[in-house]
């Protein structure tokens, strides 16, 4: 029973996730609470969405450095939409396709052109942070929809409510998972991760492959911006922050269990290792340990959880499945 | 240094010594399921294949030998629509062939199994036998595993190979297992033209006869029709009704394999690889001459 759940592609991080969640459980009284759960999921639930399409791309071997960009150019093309008189919903839906479309071309310089999927999104996340301070001037703006007396409908279900985060990212994971694992473009992702030419010379279209994950990737990160956006009711043009929350996601991809060569992903297990990031911090605040600390015990936490991750894929691999 | 080597080719070997064109006007028969002519590919200074004849009838096996880098593989991705030539035509079964893509040959019945396998280590077993080719449930498509499954055992039991689990990745099987996975897929499909790149490759001795009694067994049944890239020999005269020797870009030796033996085939290979020493050699006396005309 203990090896098939070790034998699990996210046992490790379960296992991480458990022993961090019963440390801080019992060491804190007010842990296990309701409130204290409120307080966690905005910790978790915006990366774990940008994770799931991180995956996406990872699974390939490539990486998407722009997704903290994403998430921060997508809800202030939302409010110059609406403040172009655009209504609420298609403002949504136009901003965040601009954001495929800006993903589409991070796509198209790796897979076509040939750069080097690090550089060309590095190169993505310049520009977008360029771009988003310059629509802002710098300045705070306020959401779109969130500035009222009353919430709306349109900010409770885009973030606002209490809910609303934490359904969207299961949703979203597990739709994500059900595609990645039972369709032919899942397979199509991890035979193009792990033997590109073989895919080819299967027939697989591997660059429209690359293409469409990176579209994905900045679709989800565009809509957990998004989300953020609506719940704060504000957004800051703080490139530092969004490019944290970058590293954040993809050390949730990573501790989740996906290869950073390419051709082995997980999305439940990225949710997991958002999860775990956000037991953490939520950890250590109420804990009362100085925010100043924080990063610096996230550093320690994800090396051994990799160093567990290792550990436990020796036994994973010697237990006939992978 | 090297390209210099190769650009001596042309004037150190007289172009009668390929005989191509003529070996193909004798054995050209009207029940050719494939025919090659005067195909030709260069990538970039290189010149993979100069002027290719090749024809393949029903129901045989041809064996393709030739020297590393003698064009072989070039030519098996240009018939399975995976590099496109740059002159030449070519006929499948009476029609024009130009495939687009292996997609598209593989529409048109034309399947490969290349030298790297083209098999993706972390996918399983019947994963890989069934890439591109997935089944799909209905109306939703998703992966029909459970049929790809059994579909999968199915064909791996009838071709013989004992596999153990399907499930298991193929990283975890051995060079001949693998080899038997990739020729099992592109025999379960529906091609009447097969083409296998050193089949034999990464293979026990023991693995390699399965593969060549599978060969065997689909010549009898003579649906399909085979080309395959060989180095031994001795599998050659096992396997093949036929075997086409090609060197430098062009096919030199084209004949049925009872009419040729071991000793003719080394002899023209030895014969070969003499030549290419006289022309590297000769070129190496031309080069002080070049450098005083470049100088001068």
């Amino acid at each position: 029973m203990a090896k098939r759940v070790l034998a699990l592609r996210e046992a490790s991080i379960i296992v991480v996730t458990l022993v961090t969640f019963a440390y801080f459980a019992i060491t804190l009284s007010n842990f296990l609470t309701y409130s204290n759960w409120k307080a966690m999921m905005p910790y978790f639930c915006f990366l774990a969405i940008m994770a799931a399409g991180e995956v996406w791309v990872m699974t390939l071997g490539e990486i998407d450095l722009s997704i903290g960009a994403m998430y921060l150019i997508t809800p202030i093309l939302f409010w110059k939409l609406d403040g172009a008189g655009l209504p609420l919903v298609p403002s949504v839906i136009v901003a965040l396709l601009i954001a495929m479309l800006f993903g589409a071309v991070n796509g198209f310089f790796t897979a076509y052109v040939g750069i080097p999927s690090f550089v060309a999104t590095l190169a993505m996340l310049f520009f977008l942070d360029g771009l988003a301070l310059i629509l802002t001037h710098s300045e705070q703006v306020t959401t779109p929809g969130t500035a009222v007396a009353h919430t709306t409908g349109f900010a409770n279900i885009l973030g606002a409510g209490t809910y609303s985060e934490f359904i969207w990212a299961l949703g979203i994971v597990a739709i994500l998972q059900v595609a990645l694992s039972l369709t032919r473009w899942g397979i199509y992702t991890v035979a193009t991760g792990g033997n590109r030419l073989g895919a080819a010379e299967a027939g697989i279209h591997v660059k429209f492959v690359i293409i469409r994950n990176f579209v994905l990737c900045a679709l989800t990160a565009g809509f957990a911006g998004l989300l953020e956006a609506v719940r704060t009711s504000s957004i800051t043009p703080d490139p530092s922050g969004s490019n944290a929350d970058l590293l954040l996601a993809v050390a949730a991809v990573i501790i989740g269990g996906t290869l950073m060569t390419g051709g082995e992903g997980t999305i439940v297990g990225a949710l997991i290792g958002a999860l775990f990031l956000g037991v953490l911090q939520d950890g250590l605040n109420v804990k009362g340990v100085n925010a100043t600390y924080e990063y610096l015990y996230i550093g320690i936490a994800i090396i051994i959880a990799m160093t567990i991750y290792v550990l436990v894929r020796r036994i994973r691999l010697g237990s006939g499945r992978a | 240094m090297c390209s210099s080597g190769v650009s001596a080719w042309g004037p150190a070997v007289p172009e009668s010594t390929f005989a191509g064109e003529r070996i193909e006007q004798l054995h050209a028969a009207p029940d050719d399921v494939l025919r090659i002519e005067h195909v030709a590919k260069r990538f970039g200074p290189i010149t993979a294949l100069r002027d290719i004849n090749l024809h393949l009838r029903k129901g045989e096996v041809l064996g393709l030998l030739g020297d590393n880098g003698a064009g072989k593989s070039t030519l098996i991705k240009i018939i399975c629509g995976f590099h496109r030539p740059d002159a030449g035509t070519m006929w499948l079964k009476g029609e024009p062939y130009a495939p687009r893509s292996v997609d598209d040959a593989r529409a048109h019945g034309v399947d490969t199994v290349y030298q790297d396998l083209a098999l993706v280590d972390q996918l399983t077993v019947f994963q890989n036998l069934f890439l591109h080719r997935e089944r799909l449930t209905s109306p939703l498509p998703f992966l029909a595993n459970r049929r790809m499954r059994r579909e999968a055992r199915r064909a791996l039991d009838e071709i013989g190979i004992n596999i153990p689990s399907l499930d298991v990745p193929v990283a975890r099987l051995s060079g001949g297992q693998r080899q038997a996975i990739a020729v099992a897929r592109t025999i379960s499909g529906d091609a009447d033209v097969i083409l296998l790149d050193e089949p034999l490759a990464a293979m026990g001795a023991k693995e390699g006869t399965l593969i060549l009694d599978l060969i065997a067994r689909l010549k009898q049944e003579g649906r399909v029709s085979i080309i395959m890239i060989l180095h031994n020999y001795v599998h050659v005269f096992q396997a093949c009704d036929r075997v086409s020797l090609i060197q430098d870009g062009v096919i030199s030796f084209d004949r049925p394999t009872s009419e040729t033996s071991v000793e003719e085939l080394t002899e023209i290979v030895v014969e070969e690889y003499r030549r290419a020493r006289l022309a590297e050699r000769s070129s190496a006396a031309r080069t002080p001459t070049a450098a005083l005309d470049s100088t001068g």
